[in-house]
């Protein structure tokens, strides 16, 4: 640094020198916390800053409990052997319940599409997530899906219906379509999901293809 | 609905330009190479996201730029659009739109060029992108249709190149093919069969001769689309690639029977051409409670002061209408507007629009009963 300002001759290089070699950025760790930090989603160099000089200036911080929670939560979750869910043990919550209905499996796209359907209330049966969808042009092929599980569940199971809750792009489609004809041998019941309108609002809330799919899907009405 | 203002940067030829539209004639004046049909196109891509003369908006963006930005007002509604082979955003008054259903209800734009000629005798994907401009503004579902066409498609032909094959696969993806496919034939043959009356009706107007013209929708899969798909295994397994569908349509013009791609003379290729969009306004103005913009890119050039003045009666009464041209010859006969030049601007890619000064202004003649 010395070495550095001795070479400068005019004062204005020496300002510029000083300058740099004076600049001082936060402590080691801090810097290290904060690049951490950056990894997460949607943090930012901001965010991060701020996360990280919170948790050295604030006395109620608990540092400890975070780290605690976040090395905790990596090594004691894993996904669920059967369905692919997350899960604390070898199986998850949901195949390890007794309760469950197991005459129904419902294939989902991504293990965090059965905390979509779990909030509903309305299926008691098991899942299955594929983790991931039939997609060619992003190189994900049959291979990459937990299909032979699959096939292992439904050939000693043998639930009475599986139902394919996957979505109605045309990657969702096309796997429906591979995973149906997978099971076709395998006789048992293959539904999908219905599409149509939104619950509890008006038609006026709805998007045209959502309609013109409800009118074409329309069931008779049984007073 | 008229066009109030429009802004680029980095669009083709131009670095950045400001311009403003008459609401009834805006005549835009400019040498050869200078960017008039360029502006045109970005006053499509503005109102449509999309261009009417090229696929993918990648190559519009000017060479050594990152993206594109068209910003206009439509109506005092606020148009803005970002394109870069990364992203591309959209906002609508100010605010960003996640889906374009609600910015693509603000205008919708028919655009005449000279090489529409083209249409006649050129390759039928310039007719199939005919018929998707008409159909994504004339139809709610169409654009959702054709994309997941387009993507069921090059699934399927991802995995008709995969060695070994994968047959299951290709099965999965032939059904949804079908599903979009069967979607998209209804939604053009519907397209067609609303377009020939129009067309006939036009062409007899502007060539003023009794010519019978047909429009024959010649499906991209003979037959039923499945048993095409089925009896092109064979091929399919040789080119590695899906060879019938959609993707394969055309639309053929028959004058007096006869293909005119063929058998028409120029001047009876032109004229239909420029029926095609006609019938194309014709259908916009019908359908919606306002007339599209009419973009008219040198049309005027090549058509006899006859020709001229019978299409000019034949564009939608009180649509706004945005032409260029090279020469000022035939100004007279357009009603009341605007004219102005294109010019280069001070930086190397600038370009500035500059009304004509007093005293060189053309003068307008008020149009005559016809």
């Amino acid at each position: 640094m010395s070495r550095d300002l001795r070479l400068c001759r005019t004062e204005e290089d020496t300002i510029i020198m000083v300058m740099l070699s004076k600049k001082v950025d936060y402590p080691g760790p801090i810097r290290e916390l904060v690049q951490q930090l950056r990894r997460l989603p949607g943090i930012g160099p901001r965010s991060a800053e701020r996360i990280a000089l919170w948790m050295v200036q604030t006395p109620d911080a608990r540092a400890t409990d975070i780290a605690a929670a976040i090395s905790q939560t990596a090594a004691r979750i894993r996904p669920c052997r059967q369905c692919g869910f997350f899960a604390e043990h070898d199986l998850c919550d949901v195949c390890a319940d007794p309760a469950r209905d197991r005459s129904a499996l419902c294939v989902v796209e991504r293990a965090t599409d059965v905390i979509f359907l779990e909030r509903t209330g309305t299926f008691s049966g098991l899942y299955h997530a594929l983790g991931g969808k039939l997609s060619p042009l992003d190189r994900i092929g049959p291979e990459d899906l937990k299909l032979d599980g699959l096939l292992e569940r439904v050939r000693r199971d043998r639930p009475e219906e599986v139902i394919l809750a996957l979505g109605a792009d045309v990657e969702g489609e096309a796997t429906a379509s591979y995973v149906a004809d997978l099971l076709s041998r395998e006789g048992c019941r293959v539904s999908r999901l219905a599409q149509g309108m939104p619950a509890g609002a008006g038609i006026e809330n709805a998007d045209d293809l959502t309609i013109a799919r409800a009118f074409r899907g329309r069931t008779a009405f049984r007073p | 609905m008229t066009l109030e203002r429009l802004s680029l940067r980095d669009f083709r030829c131009f670095a950045r330009l400001e311009a403003e539209f008459h609401p009834q004639v805006t005549c835009i004046v400019g040498r050869n190479a200078i960017g008039k049909t360029s502006l045109l196109e970005a006053i499509a891509v503005l109102l449509r996201l999309q261009s009417p003369r090229t696929g993918s908006l990648q190559y519009v963006i000017r060479a050594g730029a990152k993206g594109l930005v068209v910003d206009g007002f439509v109506d005092r509604r606020h148009l803005q659009f970002y394109y870069s082979a990364k992203r591309r955003k959209l906002a609508l008054d100010s605010v960003e739109q996640k889906v374009t259903t609600s910015y693509l209800e603000i205008a919708r734009v028919v655009y005449l060029a000279n090489s529409d000629i083209d249409l006649v005798r050129g390759p039928a994907e310039l007719r199939r992108r005919f018929l998707d401009f008409l159909g994504a503004q004339l139809l709610a579902n169409y654009r959702e249709i054709l994309r997941s066409y387009d993507k069921a498609l090059r699934s399927r032909n991802a995995y008709l190149k995969m060695y070994p094959s994968r047959p299951r696969e290709v099965q999965a993806y032939t059904k949804v093919l079908l599903k979009f496919g069967h979607q998209l034939t209804a939604l053009r043959a519907f397209l067609v069969e609303r377009l020939e009356p129009e067309v006939l009706r036009a062409f007899a107007a502007i060539s003023d001769r009794g010519e019978v013209v047909c429009l024959h929708y010649l499906h991209g899969a003979t037959l039923d689309f499945e048993r095409a798909l089925q009896e092109s295994a064979a091929e399919e397994e040789r080119l590695r690639t899906t060879v019938v569908g959609p993707h394969r349509d055309d639309v053929q013009f028959l004058l007096h029977d006869q293909p005119a791609d063929l058998f028409a003379s120029e001047g009876q290729q032109r004229t239909l051409a420029i029926a095609l969009k006609l019938a194309q306004a014709k259908l916009l103005a019908t359908d919606f409670s306002r007339p599209p913009i009419l973009l008219l890119d040198d049309v005027f050039g090549e058509l006899d002061q006859t020709r001229r003045n019978r299409l000019l009666q034949q564009l939608p009464p009180a649509s706004q209408q945005i032409v260029t041209t090279t020469s000022l010859d035939w100004l007279a006969e357009l009603p009341a507007g605007r004219v102005c030049r294109l010019e280069e601007g001070p930086a190397p890619a600038d370009r500035l629009i500059v009304d004509y000064p007093t005293g060189s202004r053309p003068v307008f003649r008020p149009k005559g009963p016809a």
